[in-house]
This record gives structure tokens, C-alpha cells and sequence, in this order.
């Protein structure tokens, strides 16, 4: 009874996500077809979503002399930098502001709040202008250190510290451990979905970021994945070389989704148990 | 092999160089990534100035080049940023239009008394390239080209029309005849008969301001002041909508589409640059397209006097290099001088020449379609230099974009654009 | 714990609180609060890209010069009857306000909030430019009612698609989860891969649509370019894109909700359907609230999509509001004209975070 209903819907399912596959299978099939036949039409076989006729063109190139593989590392370069960096001061911070009792937190907080609602596409001129001053832009470290200071990070944290219940500290205060180790041995290791979640919206966010890349890195060498893509998929190139820009679209995203895919399963694992256990 | 070949290149540059000066080159034009060294057969803007560029790296001695990124989208916004953030590319490519705005506020080397030490002739240039890199009696650039709007055309549609005589297109001299020619392809062929970018950049534009130069008037004058709510205005715009009506032409159609649709066959003219020539001609050499037979025609004239727009590409090198590092922008001098001394070579992509003695040569007059549109440089026209070019560009395209794709009247989109291009103007 | 003597190990409360905050404190007054303020700064004056980057002096300050320009005009009147359709809309709400407090369907909060923002919307809908008069920028307040449109079409269509998925796939098999991950995909792709699909997707020359279209006998849309539907060609493509965080967070929210709850509401026949009304959404309320503020925040800020796939067309139907800022900062070199409308991006996003906040946190 239940396994009839619970076919259904899994068949029901499918097709959304079938079509929500689609666009995504469009583009690797166009990435396999040669660049003069897209010319014409992009549908010579079922709609186009089959790569036939079939060509591994389009990527030779890209590797023989694309930039493509260049501006992928700086992506997972900015990108891990930034995760860790919003770890490192999301935890730490969240931990303070969500366990400990100190002078002036309530304002802290609120500041926090306020934080929140600055928008980075709000702050991107001064902090242009302020880089500019300081030669920073073409770095690593501009690419990276704005998002630092976005405060979503400790708010998540805050909120996930504080639904830990009281006696586990409680228990290790009474026998004399610092706050510090209560952070670091007791709250760490049960903050790690809260982590994940956090780490992968870090990511996520570093790895599609456009803006701010557009405006600091104007040297190719610091090209993140994202900009290089929009450098290249300009109207002038896309009716020359569909093939070849979506093969780079295709070489941009293969890492990340197989990234995704292994993580994912720890992912889910880690807020199901998270959540099983608060 | 090709591999090896560049290997070697490279390695004998990082050799001989021990001290190369090493060029950063901001260009858009987009990307070709091998584009190799040989600068007499690659196709297609890209990847001719890559090729010039490759070979310039290769062969002079002392200087390697590293080209930027090649988008067009944010070119302008990204040198800008460059700039205020002090990191120019040491040299770029930029067009005669936005001179004043750069040039204005001191931002570029000023090269009229190291020209001719590096091997550059500004004689040999023509008229209008020596204006095009002039600014307050002083030199700014060395130019590349002067491009120009023009008709390219599908033979075997007009054919079908009736609209060939001598081997050449019978193109419209009015507005009414415009209209009766396209009917007549129409009927003729069941296809449209003009088709441009008229939804995205702003090819649409420029072919209005021809249509309005042809008329003796401008959207803006010498001392600033807008001139665009005016009678000339309005017929420009209506002989382009008298098409729209009838179903004629197609204002939806973006940059890709309408090039799409000229070389589908599809559209019997398309209104589009001077940049595409070498490509439509190798696009109709194939069997596939349905272009087969293309010409290339001047913009014509539909009220007299002819015009068409036209403006120029320059290379130029920021301020602060020629201040700061003598030596690299003695190697800069030497890039331009190469990207000078094969103004042959970009010519190929249909763009004209802009040195008298390549103007003159057997090489240039024998490229394909050359003398089909040899009136352009006659006709070419742009509007008068103002530090706000882009954002007056922009304006204007998007009330034209409003009177065709949205249905905005005429009278009320040229009303708001005169009072922008105004406040732009006054700023 | 062997570092139990070192000296970290005797810190007060307090002292460790401190060191534990300033990592976040110090990059966030540098990278945040100072850039903030300092924006304000620029937006009071006139400040031109390249001509301070090559002399700083070259700025001049203006007041709220910049502001004025921007928001306001010549002439610029009220009336009750400027936008009848926008302020009936908005009077409406004002009597749904008092009517849904009056019959106690939602406290005093939310009354008050949704009040105040019908009273808002009717008074602001009635400023217009009068007979002689006319907008300094007439760009500027119809690009802010873009965004808005985009936002108010994108956050319900992927915070309710978001949630039935979740609440249809939170079962723990393998074909869910094989589901989820097909979901999710998109999610992790760079703007720049999404623009691109899409833009050729829509293109009705090259793309799928246009395919699709054609072999069911239609004529095909001319989606990037055609004003009726360029917005819907940017808000499919985002919903695509962003629905995979919201139903991440959803499933967490919905893993969170005990079984005995199902148990008991099954006993009252609240199974299926029932059971998500009466059961699943009261406790998801808080994971909705978030889901939805971080969406607006989100989607306000859309850049990419305007930017790459319509570049504001046709006739600026989808420009929006950061793409108008990064154009007049880099494209017109006017980075106080780019500043104040900064600060007004700012402004409207903080207003929207309250109101939600306020919203989410009466209901808990």
C-alpha cells in the first residue's frame, strides 16, 4: 500500500526532475557537436539533446590553449580561501556571542543584525575606491577578504550554539575546562553540520560571485572561473564557437558538480544526524 | 607539433630576453586562443589582431605581450576600473570616440614627438585617422582602422526581386522607395528585407543617425545643446518603423540573430559593420549557408546627402607608463609601431586602411569586396565628441528600442531622449 | 585536557569572549562598517571615477545633491488618484490589515507592518512628476520597481517550489536522494554558466525553446528581446538556478519535525495534504522566515542575469537596481551619483529584513 503510493510519487517526481536536467544536458550536448554544424541548427539529433553528429573539438582546444584551467584554480583558490576564512570567524564568534556573557553583547549583536542587512552590492564602490588606494586589487586576497566581514555566517553559527542544551557545558565548567576548550573540544565537533551547511553556502556564494571579481580582478591571471566565462561568451564569440563556449561552460562546472556529488551524500548524512540528535 | 612550435617560441623568448619587457594589452575584439603567429591568413577580427599580436611577441626582440581579457561587454567599465585602480594595461585599444573622455582628464601618454623615433609615420596616415587620435593639437594614439556601417547584401534574394542591374544591387535613393523594394522582395521571396541588431546593441542607433545626417541635422551640436525632438528625427525613425508595420523586417532580432538570419537566408540586406566582411565572405564561400552570392554595398542615401556611421579604432598608452618607466614604454612604442606596420593585415577583416601607402597598394585594393564599398570613406560620419558618448549611445537606444519593441509614439520617445542627451550634455 | 595550565586556560569569561570576537570584529569594522560609512561619504559628493583617480583633489562635496538628482525632480506633485490601480491595491491591504486583526487570524506585529506598508505603498504610488514637471533621473524609480517585480516573482516561485519538493522528498531511500541531487545540481553552477545555458536556450534561432516551439507548430518568442517576456526570461532561469538551497534547507527544517507529531495527527486523520497544512507548515514557519529573507536579500542584489542575458532590455523593462549602480560608477565614472542609490539599495534591503524579521518573530 504504501510502496504503491510512494512508486507514484517517485514517478511523478521524475518528471520535473527530468526537465530540470535539461538545460544542463543541452549544454554538454552542444559542447560534443561541431562548431559549423551549431552554425545552422542546434537540433540535429532528438532536439539537439543528443551529441550527433559527434566531436571532442571543442575540448582538445580548450586545453590546448585555453585559459580555462587557469581561472578555474583561482576559483578554487578564492573560493576554499574564503569558506575557511568565514569559518575561522563564524565559529569563533558565534560561539562568543551565543554562550558566553560579556559587557556590551547585546549591542554586539545588534551590530551584528545591522550587518546583516548591508548588502555587499551596497558596499562594492567604497571598498573599490578603498582597495584602489591600497594597490590591492589584482590579489588573491581582494578577491577574498570582503566576504569575510559578512556577518550571515555568525548569525547561522550563533543560532546553531544556542539550541545546544546548557548542561553540556555545564558539566564541563564544573570541572574547571576554559572556554576555550569548551569551544574547541565540545562545541566544534557538534557544530560540524552546522559547519557544512555553512561551509557549502560560503562556497557556493565564493564560486558564483560576479560582481565583485568583475570590478577588482582586471588581470586575466586573476580571473575567477565565473568572470573568465563571461569574458568569453560575449555575442560576437557565441555566434562563432558555440561548441567551444559551452565546452568551457561544461569544463567550468564538471569539477564543482563532481565535488558537489561526493559531498552531498556527506551533507545530508551530517544534517540528518544533526537532527536526529538535537 | 603546433605545441612544440610554441614551446620553442617561448623558450627561445625567455632565453634572448633576459631582461624582456613584458607588455600587458588590453584589446576587445573577443578571443581566439590559436590565433598563432602567421598574420596573412587567420580569419575574423579576433583572431587576425591575436595573430598580429603573437607575431609582435615573437619578433620583437626584447618585448613579450600579454593580451588581457578580450570582453566586449565590460570593456569600457573594466579600463576604467583599471585605471582608478592604477593598473592600466600598458597599452590598449580604444575608440576614437571616447578620445575626449580619456584624453580629457590627462589619462594618456601624449605621443606626438615619439612617433617618428619609433618608426611611425603620422604622415603617411589619412586625414581622418590623424583627427581620430588628435585631441587640443596633440597626437594620443596610433590608428587602426576606420569602420564604417554598411549594406551587406543577398544577391540571389534581390535576384529574385528584380532588384539587380549590372551585377550590382538597385538599392532605395528614399523612403518610399525603401518600402516598395522591401514589398517587392517580400512578394518576391516570401523573406525580410532588411535585417540589423535593432534589440541589443546599438546598430539600430547608428543607423538612425545616418538617416539623420543624410538629412543635413544631428542629436546634439558642437556647443551642446540637444537637437532630437525635430522633424528630420522623426522621418529617420519612421522610414526604419514603415518596415516594422509591414512586416518587412524584424526589430526583435539581437546581434547573433540577425547575422543568423542574413546568412540563413533569410534577410536579403543586413545593416552591420565593416568587421564581418572577411567572415560573410568565407561563410558564403560554403555550401551549407544559404548566402551564396554577397555583396557588400555603402550605406545608401535616402535623403540626399550620404552618410553613414563610421568611427575609428585606435591604440593608445596610459600616462602613467610614459611617466613612470621610460624603458617599457619605449617597448610599448615598438608594439604599436608592429600593430602600424601591418595595418595591411587587419585590413582583411573589411575594415578600411588608414595609411595612404597601404590605401594605395595592389594588396589592399584586391581584397575581396574592396571596391564594392570603396564610397564609405566619403560618407563617413559620427556624431560631435563628447565625454559622454557611451551613456548618449545608451540613451538612444534604448528610447529607439522603446519605439520599436514596446510601441512607445515617436514624438514622445524623441521628447525624453532630447531632454536625457540634454542633462548628459550639461553635466 | 593537557593544556589545562596554559594561560589561555585562565582567561574570564569575558577575556575569552574577546578573543574569540575580534577575528570577526576586525574584518567586519575594515571590510564592512568603514566601507559603508565611507560610501555615504562619497554619495555627498561629486566624484568622478578617473578624473580623482588621477587627481584626488578633484572631488568636490555637494550635499545631498547626488540624492536629489536621483530620487527626485522638478515639479513633483501628489495626488490620491495618481496611480488608481497601485493605491486601491494599496487601500485594499490597509482594510485586509484590519479586517485579519479584527477576526484575529494574525497579532498586533504583523497588522501594524502590513498597515504601515499599504499606507506606504498608497503614498508613494501618488508622487508623480506634474504637468511641467519631470523626474532629475527617469531611470532610476522604474529600475527600483524592476527589481522589485523580479524579486516578487522569483522569491515565491522558488520558496513554494522549494517546498513541496522538499516536503514530497523527504524520505530517506535512494531514489530520493538520487531525486535531490538531480534538484540540487543546478544549483552549484556560476552565474555565468546559467546565463549562458539560457541565453541560448531562449535564443529563437539557436535554442531549445525555440525548437520545442517550432515542432509543436508555434512560431517561436524572441524571449530576451520581446518586452512581455524578457523579465520572465531572467526570473525562469534564476528560479532554476536558486531552487536547491531553499529545499537543502527546507529538508533540514522538515527533519527537525518530530514523527510523533505525523503519529499523533494520523490518529486525527490528518494524513497527505492535511497533514502538510496542519502539521508541516506551522513548524516550518521558522525555516520559511529564513528561506524567505535570505531570498529577498538575495534577489535584490541580481546583477548577472540583466547584466549577461538581456543587458537591461529591451527599453530597461529588466534593469535592475545593482546593474543601474555599476553602470553609473564604471560606465559613467559618477561614483557619488552610484553611491546614493548605494545607500538607497541599502535602505530598502534593511527595510525588508525588519519587516521580516518582525513577521517571523510574532508567529514563533
Amino acid at each position: 500500500m504504501l510502496s504503491r503510493s510512494y512508486f507514484w510519487l517517485v514517478t511523478a517526481l521524475s518528471i520535473p526532475a527530468f526537465l530540470w536536467l535539461v538545460p544542463t544536458i543541452w549544454m554538454v550536448s552542444l559542447s560534443f557537436q561541431p562548431n559549423d554544424v551549431l552554425a545552422r541548427t542546434t537540433s540535429s539529433t532528438a532536439l539537439g539533446l543528443v551529441p550527433i553528429p559527434f566531436t571532442a573539438d571543442n575540448y582538445a582546444a580548450l586545453f590546448a590553449f585555453g585559459q580555462t584551467p587557469m581561472w578555474f584554480l583561482n576559483s578554487v583558490v578564492v573560493a576554499l580561501g574564503m569558506t575557511l576564512g568565514v569559518l575561522a570567524v563564524s565559529t569563533t564568534a558565534g560561539f562568543a556571542l551565543a554562550r558566553l556573557n560579556f559587557p556590551f553583547k547585546a549591542p554586539i549583536v545588534v551590530l551584528c543584525l545591522i550587518g546583516l542587512m548591508v548588502p555587499e552590492q551596497a558596499v562594492f564602490i567604497p571598498l573599490y575606491t578603498m582597495f584602489a588606494d591600497l594597490g590591492w586589487h589584482n590579489s588573491y586576497h581582494a578577491l577574498i577578504l570582503p566576504r569575510m566581514a559578512v556577518p550571515i555566517g555568525v548569525f547561522l553559527m550563533m543560532q546553531f550554539f544556542k539550541a545546544i542544551p546548557k548542561d553540556i557545558e555545564e558539566a564541563a565548567r564544573l570541572e574547571g575546562v576554559s572556554w576555550l576548550q569548551i569551544f574547541w573540544h565540545v562545541m566544534l565537533p557538534l557544530a560540524r553540520p552546522a559547519m557544512m551547511t555553512l561551509a557549502i553556502l560560503t562556497f557556493l556564494y565564493a564560486w558564483n560571485d560576479y560582481l565583485w571579481p568583475l570590478v577588482s580582478a582586471q588581470q586575466r591571471d586573476y580571473f575567477t572561473i565565473t568572470l573568465g566565462l563571461a569574458s568569453i561568451q560575449s555575442n560576437f564569440a557565441q555566434s562563432e564557437g558555440l561548441g567551444r563556449v559551452m565546452a568551457s561552460g561544461v569544463i567550468a562546472s564538471l569539477p564543482v558538480v563532481i565535488l558537489f556529488l561526493i559531498f552531498q551524500r556527506y551533507v545530508v548524512q551530517a544534517m540528518t544526524a544533526g537532527g536526529s540528535k538535537g | 607539433m603546433k605545441h612544440l612550435l610554441t614551446g620553442a617560441l617561448v623558450a627561445s623568448a625567455l632565453t634572448t630576453g633576459a631582461q624582456a619587457q613584458e607588455i600587458t594589452l588590453g584589446r576587445f575584439f573577443g578571443a581566439c586562443e590559436d590565433a598563432g603567429t602567421d598574420t596573412e591568413t587567420s580569419v575574423g577580427e579576433a583572431c587576425i589582431i591575436q595573430s598580429i599580436i603573437n607575431a609582435a611577441d615573437a619578433e620583437i626582440e626584447g618585448v613579450s605581450v600579454e593580451t588581457l581579457p578580450t570582453d566586449w561587454g565590460n570593456y569600457y567599465d573594466q579600463i576604467k576600473a583599471a585605471y582608478a585602480g592604477g593598473t592600466p594595461p600598458d597599452i590598449h585599444v580604444m575608440h576614437r570616440h571616447r578620445v575626449p573622455e580619456f584624453a580629457g582628464i590627462g589619462a594618456l601618454a601624449d605621443l606626438t614627438d615619439d612617433l617618428e623615433a619609433a618608426g611611425i609615420d603620422p604622415a603617411d596616415w589619412t586625414e581622418s585617422a590623424r583627427a581620430a587620435v588628435t585631441h587640443d593639437g596633440a597626437i594620443y594614439g596610433v590608428p587602426m582602422d576606420l569602420h564604417a556601417n554598411l549594406w551587406h547584401v543577398n544577391m540571389a534574394l534581390m535576384e529574385q526581386a528584380g532588384l539587380v542591374q549590372d551585377g550590382k544591387p538597385v538599392l532605395p535613393s528614399s523612403p518610399e522607395e525603401l518600402l516598395e523594394h522591401a514589398k517587392m522582395l517580400k512578394e518576391a521571396t516570401g523573406q525580410d528585407y532588411l535585417a540589423a541588431d535593432f534589440a541589443q546593441f546599438p546598430i539600430g542607433v547608428r543607423l538612425v543617425l545616418a538617416l539623420l545626417w543624410q538629412q543635413g541635422s544631428n542629436i546634439f551640436t558642437e556647443d551642446g545643446t540637444a537637437t532630437i525632438e525635430t522633424a528630420e528625427a522623426q522621418a529617420a525613425v519612421e522610414a526604419i518603423t514603415q518596415l516594422f508595420a509591414e512586416d518587412l523586417a524584424n526589430p526583435q532580432l539581437n546581434y547573433a540573430d540577425s547575422q543568423q538570419a542574413f546568412l540563413n537566408g533569410e534577410a536579403a540586406v543586413l545593416v552591420n559593420g565593416t568587421w564581418v566582411v572577411d567572415f560573410y565572405t568565407a561563410e558564403a564561400a560554403k555550401e551549407e549557408t544559404g548566402l551564396d552570392d554577397y555583396y557588400v554595398a555603402d550605406f545608401p542615401s535616402l535623403f540626399g546627402e550620404g552618410a553613414t556611421w563610421a568611427d575609428s579604432h585606435i591604440w593608445v598608452i596610459p600616462s602613467p607608463l610614459e611617466a613612470n618607466d621610460a624603458e617599457k614604454y619605449q617597448a610599448a612604442l615598438k608594439v604599436l609601431a608592429f600593430i602600424n606596420d601591418h595595418n595591411i593585415d587587419w585590413a582583411r577583416t573589411g575594415h578600411m586602411a588608414v595609411r595612404n601607402s597601404v590605401l594605395e597598394s595592389e594588396t589592399y585594393q584586391s581584397l575581396p569586396h574592396r571596391a564594392e564599398y570603396a564610397g564609405t570613406v566619403e560618407i563617413a560620419r559620427d556624431t560631435p565628441p563628447s565625454e559622454s558618448y557611451g551613456a548618449i549611445q545608451d540613451i538612444l537606444n534604448r528610447e529607439l528600442q522603446a519605439i520599436w519593441l514596446t510601441d512607445k509614439p515617436v514624438e514622445d520617445a524623441l521628447a525624453d531622449a532630447e531632454i536625457e542627451v540634454q542633462d548628459q550634455l550639461d553635466r | 585536557m593537557a593544556s589545562k595550565r596554559s594561560p589561555l586556560s585562565r582567561l574570564s569569561q569575558a577575556q575569552s569572549a574577546a578573543l574569540l570576537l575580534l577575528p570577526f570584529l576586525a574584518t567586519y569594522a575594515l571590510f564592512l562598517v568603514y566601507p559603508f560609512f565611507r560610501g555615504v561619504w562619497i554619495s555627498l559628493h561629486d566624484w568622478n571615477l578617473l578624473e580623482v583617480a588621477f587627481n584626488p583633489d578633484a572631488k568636490e562635496f555637494v550635499g545631498a545633491r547626488n540624492y536629489v538628482r536621483v530620487m527626485w525632480g522638478r515639479g513633483i506633485e501628489w495626488s490620491a488618484w495618481a496611480r488608481p490601480g497601485l493605491q486601491l491595491f494599496a487601500l485594499a491591504g490597509l482594510v485586509l490589515a484590519a479586517i485579519l486583526h479584527a477576526t484575529r487570524r494574525i497579532g498586533r506585529g504583523p497588522a501594524i507592518g502590513l498597515a504601515a506598508a499599504a499606507l506606504l505603498l498608497f503614498v508613494v504610488a501618488g508622487i508623480h512628476a506634474g504637468e511641467e514637471g519631470r523626474w532629475y533621473d527617469r531611470r532610476f524609480w522604474p529600475t527600483v520597481g524592476n527589481t522589485i517585480l523580479f524579486v516578487a516573482l522569483t522569491v515565491p516561485g522558488v520558496t513554494i517550489s522549494a517546498l513541496v519538493l522538499a516536503a514530497a522528498m523527504n524520505r530517506e531511500t535512494r531514489a530520493m536522494s538520487v531525486l535531490r541531487t538531480l534538484f540540487f545540481l543546478s544549483q552549484v553552477l556560476s552565474v555565468t554558466v546559467v546565463t549562458l545555458i539560457w541565453q541560448i536556450m531562449f535564443s529563437p534561432r539557436q535554442g531549445l525553446v525555440a525548437n520545442i516551439t517550432e515542432l509543436t507548430g508555434g512560431s517561436p518568442v524572441n524571449w530576451l528581446t520581446d518586452e512581455r517576456f524578457a523579465m520572465a526570461a531572467i526570473v525562469i532561469p534564476t528560479i532554476w538556478w536558486s531552487l536547491g538551497i531553499a529545499m537543502i534547507l527546507f529538508l533540514a527544517g522538515l527533519q527537525d519535525i518530530s514523527r510523533d507529531l505525523y503519529e499523533a495527527g494520523a490518529l486525527d486523520h490528518a494524513t497527505g495534504a492535511k497533514a502538510f497544512w496542519y502539521i508541516t507548515l506551522p513548524n516550518l514557519k521558522r525555516t520559511i522566515t529564513v528561506v524567505i529573507v535570505l531570498q529577498i536579500i538575495l534577489h535584490f542584489q541580481v546583477f548577472g542575469q540583466s547584466h549577461l542575458m538581456t543587458q537591461g532590455g529591451p527599453n530597461d523593462e529588466t534593469q535592475v537596481l545593482v546593474r543601474y549602480i555599476y553602470q553609473t560608477a564604471f560606465r559613467d565614472s559618477e561614483l557619488g551619483r552610484a553611491s546614493a542609490m548605494a545607500v538607497f539599495l541599502f535602505l530598502i534591503i534593511g527595510a525588508f529584513s525588519v519587516v521580516q524579521f518582525l513577521v517571523g518573530r510574532e508567529k514563533d
